[in-house]
């Protein structure tokens, strides 16, 4: 095994020049958080015990965006935080691909701090790309495509001016979700074009669109995607989606 | 959570979780084989804060297998697989 020697002098060990012994890691540009929950997620609490075991009691929802977010993240679970590339592939080698799981489940891949939920103040503002495709012709598709979101999400793929202005992507986390007919895969901004900002953002915003619908899912840039149980990649901000039917403005690529 | 539900004593921390983050990509280099993170995602690093590509992040895919000391029990959470041949079997068991 070929070892690079300025490397072991400084003994410097990645996990390619020793799987067992290593003694440096790979740091993401953040730590992320991954959050899942199904059916079976329901009600349940760790530790399980007779207290926790039955569904808990329904907290009387009072108004305000706290208490909605609270009701919305009873049932997901959060699974694990890492920060360094050794540590996502150690738990990606060691839990289920989104084909495997039950039908009608989520992953949330979440930037630490950010709750997968509209009301988190890094996504009320925000938006997110997604698409929708049949299940039954995608089951062979969807493991890759999940893990690519996923690796250009922790890799800072998506955006290039992350750093302006401020030095974060606009990228604050990833979804898929599997159902009986269909799955979505979702890439979540911080930020969503309106009607009073400028182009940039737009142009932006088109950009993690466009790099998510080629790089990510691998189809042509004027490919139609939409038909039964499919839709196109197409952006609407959070806002827009909770008027549910209003006829919020969506961007298609 | 330190909890262990055996009684066993836990085991010594793996390497995963006792390795250090590189703070300069620049010191490290890769046996032969392994390609180097895109030089241009990281010019202007800072912090032990780095980007990478998909080519780069892929090759520890088939490395980094052991699973990582804070990964929760998945049966706790609900997490399981389902067994496909049974449900192709089994219909909807209503």
């Amino acid at each position: 095994q070929e070892v690079d020697m300025e490397s072991q002098a400084q003994g410097i060990r990645t996990v390619f020049s020793n799987p067992k012994d290593f003694n440096v890691k790979h740091p993401l540009y953040s730590a992320w958080t991954l959050w899942f929950d199904s059916p079976s997620t329901k009600g349940r609490n760790l530790p399980q015990t007779p207290m926790t075991a039955v569904p808990p009691t329904p907290v009387p929802q009072t108004p305000g965006a706290a208490a909605a977010a609270q009701g919305w993240m009873e049932d997901i679970k959060q699974v694990i935080t890492f920060d360094s590339v050794e540590e996502f592939w150690g738990l990606y080698n060691n839990i289920v691909p989104p084909s495997q799981l039950p039908q009608r489940a989520n992953y949330y891949l979440f930037k630490e701090g950010i709750i997968p939920a509209w009301e988190d103040e890094a996504n009320k503002n925000g938006g997110k790309w997604s698409i929708q495709l049949p299940r039954e012709k995608n089951r062979g598709n969807v493991d890759k495509w999940w893990l690519n979101t996923m690796l250009d999400a922790i890799g800072e793929q998506f955006d290039p001016h992350f750093e302006e202005p401020a030095p974060h992507s606009l990228v604050t986390g990833v979804i898929v979700s599997t159902r009986p007919q269909f799955y979505r895969i979702s890439v979540w901004t911080r930020l969503a074009p309106g009607s009073d900002d400028t182009e940039k953002l737009r142009e932006r915003t088109e950009v993690i669109g466009k790099h998510f619908k080629m790089k990510v899912l691998g189809f042509a840039e004027a490919q139609k995607l939409a038909g039964p149980l499919a839709t196109e990649v197409e952006f609407i901000s959070h806002k827009d989606s909770e008027k549910k039917g209003k006829g919020g403005k969506k961007i298609v690529i | 959570s330190s909890t262990n539900r055996s009684g066993i004593p836990p085991p010594l921390p793996s390497a995963l979780a006792t390795a250090r983050h590189i703070q300069d990509l620049g010191q490290v280099s890769y046996p032969e084989g392994v390609a180097s993170p895109r030089p241009d995602l990281n010019m202007n690093a800072r912090d032990g804060k780095f980007r990478y590509d998909r080519d780069f992040l892929l090759q520890f895919m088939k490395v980094c297998v052991e699973k990582p000391d804070n990964l929760p029990n998945l049966e706790a959470i609900g997490l399981e697989p389902v067994d496909q041949n049974a449900m192709t079997r089994g219909g909807s068991g209503r």
